[in-house]
């Protein structure tokens, strides 16, 4: 799949003329939760048991081709402990889109990406598609956070959510594919994005054919 | 540096950014005395939280003989961080306060950058451009660049280089409640007034390309790019700007043209080559201990560590006296002596967290805290190297052993991802727990700062590695700048972990052990980040890339540097900033060196301005500050706020 600019033109299957969109999607969550490990797996289609933790922040680009439109996301990868917390509004600022994740087996994780919803929901862009991610579900035998309770907690807050495994590749590619197909692509919805029409605006060139101005 | 006179000092404001070498070249009601003072222009904050762009001629921060109360008075006045005094200073106040331009953000309506960055405009009203001022540097982007985290502006339909002042918006307000600590958004405007006064005198000055910026606040962005005429207004306003100068003195120059002849930008003289040593040898380092041991010519073995690293085989011992675990001068059976009790200190701390039982951690968040950070990142700290790889490797615990002991050693520092890093190859090269612990506590010392709770460490180096940059590679700089990177921040992992990410374990050691020796210069590493640049500088311009694909351009240079020519390259530059004829005490101050304007006044003045905005900060260990923590001093949180919030600086 093409993850350099211009996915149009670049689809492997010669599809003519898509739209191609372009959102910014940051990772947010407590260390050690894998937001690398679902990035490397899904940019890619790789995963490393003992994946390096994330200093400043990792940037990535993945295309993913839906039915009618192509979208570009730019991914930011950012560092999870507390202490770089204040750099994480430099990474939200102006998203499209955000996953948080948590390890579901990990409690205080889940809680932790709690506190991520509720910021993202007071402070970053208000039309922003928020995911929540449960990760590490391969390890379901240690897990400390139900699927419903995480389930039940999405639907009260209108977040996507799966449960995900970025060891297993399990609902990698489709957290990412959910959000694609989540996020406004008619000219008219997308500009509701904060900085979206911005971003586009002065984003890589040649810019693609416009859509989600 | 105690605050307590400053405190008392009833207008408390502060500078968020000050950019020297600008020149007073119109000013709507200025004597034509004031015109074509060299001084310098601010972005200051005031006690009631409003910002005002000031200007500042510099005989006012110097200090004068026969005015020289009024003179500390004025220093002490436009901003707290400049230096602490006694004394009456509250006399003429009102006098000298009316000597400085002030342009209240909150009045300024438009402001225009022209002559290829070397001028600039401001106007309070619409189609006047009142105050123009010229920047020797031709670096007016810059400042531009961090007005505009201040000001949310548009640039006019007409006019490219002209932004207009639009009210700040929802967002941005958000962002502000998001960042309380900061809390200057909290009080009322009462207080600014824009002086246009006439008493100011012009005096002889000298010549300082000096630049150093502080910067707090959220940071906006117009939209960039509307190609368009020259406004109308514009027009109207150099008529005017140029009639009233007339008016006062036929002589003054006010053309635009005329400011070509001193627009000659300094040039760095050409790079040296130089060439690197060959490692300290094991033959070497014996003959350089006497028959104790003893090591007397500690500057020239360090000089020999700075040219050529050191030999594998004898780093072991060398690391220790590098990393101020064994005192140079000591003899062997003075280390044997050290070592034990060293030894034993050691063993005491692990003890106290080794013997925690669980109930006390169940009850011990914060302890509890610490260790989960440590276990996770221990877990995932180069398992790809053969002595950290595989499942049950013995050498991950002695690295958790060792975190978790610095946990208890330094506990309000605690544990910071990035730490693991800075220890691994310590205890890859030592084996030994105790070793690698006291030198990782060598190492600590010399960076603890890098992991301030607030950042405070890190976004200072990342301003002065600004700094730097703009004076070693202002093209580079510049169009950093234009691509909202002016903040540096794409260098925060080569800086947080001195460069481990980007070098195999072998390099790593060779920079490290270089960077150790505090040798050429303080801040040292900084050069190496300019040099990487510098060599990164055409692809970075030429393919135009903005933010985003800076950062991964950057990161993507991991484990492809030549760690040999980066550091010949970086001392070149070195010899290249100080021989260039325009080096400034901003940089001499950076680089450890004694700033000039020191011989105005031992300890204080305008030098000390200067230190306080600039020179706090780990020196390569040259320094004795040993906590991150003590980073609050009186002009602490300015400077600190600055990088944090330019971080907030990305126009995504």
């Amino acid at each position: 799949m093409a993850t350099n600019r211009s996915g149009a033109a670049q689809r492997p299957n010669g599809a003519p003329q898509t739209k191609v969109c372009q959102f910014k999607l940051v990772l947010l969550g407590e260390s050690a939760v894998g937001k690398s490990s679902l990035v490397l797996r899904f940019v890619k289609g790789q995963f490393h048991e003992y994946q390096e933790s994330t200093i400043g922040a990792a940037f990535l680009t993945q295309t993913v081709c839906l039915d009618d439109t192509t979208v570009k996301f730019e991914i930011w990868d950012t560092a999870g402990q507390e202490r770089y917390h204040s750099l994480a509004p430099m990474y939200y600022r102006g998203a499209q889109a955000a996953i948080v994740v948590y390890d579901i087996t990990n409690q205080d994780t889940f809680g932790r990406a709690k506190n991520w919803v509720k910021e993202l929901q007071r402070q970053a862009s208000p039309s922003i598609v928020i995911a929540l991610a449960g990760n590490k579900s391969d390890l379901a035998a240690k897990r400390m956070v139900e699927f419903e309770e995480a389930q039940a907690y999405a639907d009260e807050n209108g977040l996507l959510f799966m449960e995900t495994s970025a060891k297993t590749a399990m609902n990698v590619n489709d957290i990412f594919l959910a959000i694609a197909n989540k996020l406004p692509k008619s000219e008219g919805a997308g500009a509701a994005g904060a900085g979206g029409a911005r971003r586009l605006a002065d984003g890589e060139q040649p810019r693609p054919s416009s859509c989600c101005k | 540096m105690s605050t307590s006179s400053v405190d008392e000092i009833p207008d408390q404001s502060k500078d968020l950014f000050t950019q020297d070498g600008v020149l007073l070249k119109n000013c709507v009601g200025r004597p034509v005395t004031d015109l074509n003072s060299i001084g310098m222009l601010c972005i200051v904050q005031n006690a009631d939280g409003t910002k005002c762009v000031e200007w500042r001629p510099n005989d006012l921060i110097t200090i004068d003989s026969d005015t020289q109360d009024q003179e500390w008075a004025v220093v002490n006045t436009v901003g707290r961080r400049q230096r602490t005094l006694s004394g009456n200073m509250t006399s003429d106040y009102a006098t000298l306060r009316a000597r400085i331009i002030k342009i209240p953000l909150e009045e300024l309506k438009t402001f225009k950058v022209t002559r290829n960055n070397q001028q600039m405009q401001f106007s309070t009203k619409q189609g006047v451009w009142q105050t123009t001022f010229y920047f020797q540097h031709g670096n007016a982007e810059i400042f531009v660049a961090y007005l505009k985290n201040h000001v949310k502006t548009a640039k006019t339909r007409h006019d490219r280089n002209t932004y207009v002042v639009v009210e700040p918006n929802v967002e941005s307000q958000v962002l502000n409640r998001s960042f309380a600590e900061l809390d200057i958004f909290t009080e009322n405007t009462t207080d600014v007034v824009w002086n246009l006064v006439s008493n100011f005198k012009q005096r002889p000055y000298e010549t300082t390309l000096e630049a150093f910026s502080k910067l707090t606040d959220i940071v906006y962005y117009g939209n960039e790019g509307l190609n368009g005429k020259r406004d109308v207004s514009e027009e109207v306003a150099d008529l005017l700007t140029k009639s009233m100068s007339a008016m006062e003195d036929a002589t003054t120059i006010t053309k635009n043209e005329e400011y070509e002849v001193v627009s000659v930008k300094p040039t760095l003289p050409p790079r040296p080559c130089i060439p690197r040593g060959t490692p300290l040898s094991t033959e070497k380092w014996d003959a350089l201990q006497d028959k104790d041991g003893r090591i007397t010519e500690v500057e020239g073995v360090k000089q020999l560590i700075f040219r050529g690293g050191v030999a594998h085989s004898i780093r072991q011992s060398v690391w220790k006296h590098l990393l101020d675990y064994y005192p140079w001068q000591m003899s062997h059976s003075e280390i044997r002596a050290h070592q034990k009790k060293k030894t034993e200190e050691y063993f005491s701390m692990k003890l106290q967290w080794r013997s925690m039982t669980e109930g006390q951690e169940s009850r011990f968040s914060e302890y509890r805290d610490r260790k989960s950070l440590v276990e996770k990142d221990v877990n995932r700290t180069d398992r790809t190297h053969p002595f950290y790889a595989g499942d049950n490797n013995p050498n991950l615990v002695v690295l958790q052993d060792i975190l978790m002991t610095y946990v208890m050693y330094n506990f309000d520092l605690g544990y910071v991802q990035g730490m693991s890093d800075i220890l691994a190859p310590l205890l890859l090269l030592l084996g030994n727990e105790v070793d690698s612990f006291w030198c990782f506590v060598g190492f600590m010392e010399k960076i603890a700062s890098n992991f301030d709770m607030d950042q405070a460490g890190m976004k200072h180096q990342l301003l002065q590695l600004q700094q730097l940059l703009m004076f070693a590679s202002p093209d580079l700089a510049q169009h950093l700048a234009q691509k909202d990177s002016g903040n540096m921040y794409f260098c925060f992992r080569w800086l947080l972990v001195w460069f481990k990410r980007e070098f195999s374990h072998i390099d790593i050691m060779r920079l490290w052990e270089v960077l150790w020796t505090g040798l050429p210069c303080a801040n040292f590493h900084l050069l190496i980040c300019v040099a990487i640049l510098d060599a990164e500088k055409d692809v970075l311009i030429s393919k135009d890339y903005g933010f985003t694909e800076i950062l991964k351009h950057v990161n993507d240079l991991s484990m492809s540097l030549d760690v040999d020519r980066i550091l010949s390259t970086a001392e070149g530059i070195y010899h290249q900033i100080v021989s260039a004829p325009h080096l400034n005490d901003q940089i001499r101050i950076i680089l450890g060196m004694e700033p000039l304007n020191m011989a105005n006044s031992a300890h204080s003045g305008n030098s000390d301005r200067q230190e306080a905005g600039t020179s706090r900060t780990q020196t390569n260990g040259n320094e004795t500050r040993t906590n991150g923590n003590e980073h609050t001093g009186p002009f602490g949180q300015d400077i600190d706020e600055v990088m944090y919030q330019i971080g907030l600086d990305m126009n995504f």
